[in-house]
């Protein structure tokens, strides 16, 4: 039996190639970056809802399993560039900075991932034109690194405010949907900050909050426990306050009804998902559909979320839309069963 | 000068009469409407409702309130356009009723709401189809508060615009003009010298706004009749609509009398030319 390709090297794939692993199937892991972890890793998350533990200890024993594994060959700074269906699987082409190399592939597991939101492209909230607005993946490391400073001069910030839905429900860049994490996420470093450095005030400004299942349970603590404030209203512009030392925001408070504006020592932007880079790349490689979002589109996403309705391919993780680890790790699994099945027929 | 000064205040104490009568419409903590009222009222929601514009211009809202975060008129009055479009999609024959009394006319149409909602709506359009029908009914309320509005309309009427944008407060648009200097820098440079990169030709509109020529001005006009722009007026203020008509009757003729001179000069001096100016 030929390996089985994981393409993307984040949670869900390699959950998918550590189970391939443990199913006795050899596992081919390429991935794009030189390290493999995904977008947790790139932007060195810090504490991962809903169980606040330290993103390392999720990503390290999956490492562990394929790192450990003889089973699993990993091919990293490597990208797919062709991909050609044979009776039974593909043939594919593996690219590096300086070597072209061919192989052939019983089935391919899709875990391609996702990309964040440039918040460069909601241009009223300053990102990339105020040092002061950062994006909450960047505030995932300063949290990570215990150095919450603002950028601009290097001082503790007094006031932060998180505006959330950045690059998301918004027809305006084209993207409508929920990403279903920044919420969590925002609260989660609010809280992060608070248990850490009680006299920072944080303010979260909100349409709806989205803590779904479980997660409701950070939200209420984020208030009961942590004194985190809530607004509901989006902000509508970033402008420096007076001096310039500080930002202003400006907004209406929906629930009380009244425009708002307040000074803030720093704002984060929770900035949405978008379909990856590879997302799309593989769609063109494997001729597979994509949705409306641009998000790769399971044939039966009820029934069976990781089917492509491609014989052979499958996906995992975030390729198919906005997606928390544990969902992602649970896809690999399931992709990878799939594909060990489909391959040993 | 404060136009909140010139809206009608609401009448909070009820009318023997109406305290006699049973409520005919309860309008929670306001005022009740009298029958009349409550039939105009019925009226004008159905008819709302109906307009095609409706279902194109309201589409749905998640509540952010980004339109009035830069609504001007938010700043002044107890106006938000959240509300607005809340109360066209969500509210009834009275609620309707209310806003159209007066909230509708805070808004300036600048279409800055539209320009934010993340939805799509156009929350400007759907007031103005407001504005529309309280005109088209001919509202005592809509009378009151355009009455101080004379001269605007006649600019409005004559020449088209009556606002132009070196007129608007700098201090509420922080990303205008020659106050946005300073420490408020867009990317690397302030933006007066942004401003600088303006085509002239844009710029220009500035001026050029309040020099419409006649043939301009009659042909706006001939607009507003056709349209039943004119007939709506008229309904609300007769006085101000006959004015109108003189202006542009004068208008008219001196056009027309311009017309001739100058077609006799140019048969003078080509011999007869086809007409080519109506």
């Amino acid at each position: 039996m030929n390996p089985i390709l994981v393409l993307g090297g984040g949670p869900a794939g390699l959950s998918a190639a550590a189970e391939l692993a443990a199913l006795g199937a050899e596992a081919l892991l390429v991935e794009r970056e030189a390290y493999l972890g995904g977008n947790p890793k790139r932007w060195h998350y810090s504490l991962l809802a809903p169980d606040l533990r330290p993103a390392e200890e999720i990503l390290g024993p999956l490492l562990g399993r394929v790192e450990g594994s003889p089973k699993v060959e990993r091919r990293l700074s490597t990208t797919l560039t062709k991909s050609e269906r044979l009776e039974k699987g593909f043939r594919v082409t593996l690219k590096t900075a300086d070597t072209v190399e061919t192989r052939e592939v019983s089935a391919v597991v899709l875990a391609t991932g996702f990309d964040h939101f440039d918040s460069r492209r909601k241009f009223e909230y300053g990102y990339g034109r105020y040092p002061d607005v950062i994006d909450f993946k960047e505030l995932e490391g300063m949290i990570h690194d215990d150095k919450v400073v603002r950028p601009s001069d290097g001082r503790a910030p007094k006031r932060i405010a998180w505006i959330l839905c950045v690059g998301s429900r918004d027809i305006q860049v084209g993207n409508p949907w929920c990403c279903r994490l920044g919420c969590v996420v925002s609260i989660k470093q609010a809280v992060e900050i608070r248990q850490k450095h009680p006299e920072i005030d944080a303010w979260v400004y909100y349409m709806d909050i989205r803590t779904y299942g479980l997660w409701e349970d950070l939200y209420w603590k984020s208030m009961q426990e942590y004194g985190v404030k809530f607004i509901r209203g989006r902000i509508g512009q970033v402008t420096l306050a007076e001096g310039g030392a500080q930002l202003l925001a400006t907004g209406e408070d929906t629930i009380l009804s009244r425009p708002t504006e307040v000074p803030f020592d720093m704002i984060v932007l929770a900035s949405g998902m978008e379909p990856g880079t590879g997302t799309k790349e593989a769609a063109g490689l494997f001729g597979l559909p994509v949705g409306p979002e641009g998000f790769l589109t399971p044939r039966l996403s009820d029934m069976n979320p990781v089917d492509s309705g491609s014989p052979g391919v499958y996906f995992a993780g975030a390729a198919t839309g906005p997606k928390a680890i544990p969902d992602a790790v649970t896809e690999g699994m399931g992709a990878a069963l799939r594909a060990f099945q489909y391959a040993r027929e | 000068m404060s136009i909140v000064a010139h809206l009608p205040r609401r009448v909070l104490s009820l009318t023997e009469e109406e305290a006699a009568s049973p409520p005919v419409m309860e309008l929670t903590g306001r005022r009740r409407a009298t029958s009349e009222e409550r039939t105009v009222a019925e009226t004008i929601y159905a008819e709302f409702r109906a307009d095609p514009r409706h279902r194109e211009f309201v589409l749905g809202c998640l509540n952010c309130g980004e339109c009035t975060t830069g609504c001007p008129a938010a700043r002044f009055y107890d106006f938000s356009p959240r509300e607005m479009l809340q109360i066209a999609q969500n509210g009834d024959a009275t609620t309707l009723w209310d806003a159209m009394q007066e909230k509708i006319w805070a808004c300036c149409q600048c279409y800055t709401c539209n320009m934010r909602c993340r939805f799509g709506n156009d929350i400007a359009g759907i007031i103005s189809v407001m504005r529309e029908l309280s005109v088209i009914h001919g509202l005592e309320s809509t009378r009151k508060v355009l009455a101080p509005f004379g001269r605007s309309l006649t600019l409005l009427m004559t020449v088209g615009t009556q606002v132009s944008s070196d007129m608007i407060q700098p201090d509420f648009f922080r990303d205008w003009g020659p106050f946005a200097t300073g420490s408020d820098k867009v990317w690397d440079v302030g933006t007066d010298v942004m401003r600088r990169a303006i085509p002239s030709d844009v710029l220009h509109t500035t001026r050029s706004s309040w020099e419409v020529s006649v043939q301009t001005s009659l042909e706006l006009f001939r607009i507003y009749e056709e349209t039943g722009v004119l007939d709506m007026l008229r309904g609300l203020d007769p006085d101000l609509t006959e004015m109108l008509v003189d202006i542009i009757e004068e208008r008219r003729e001196e056009f027309e009398e311009a017309r001739d001179r100058f077609r006799t000069e140019l048969a003078g001096m080509h011999g007869p030319v086809a007409t080519f100016m109506g």
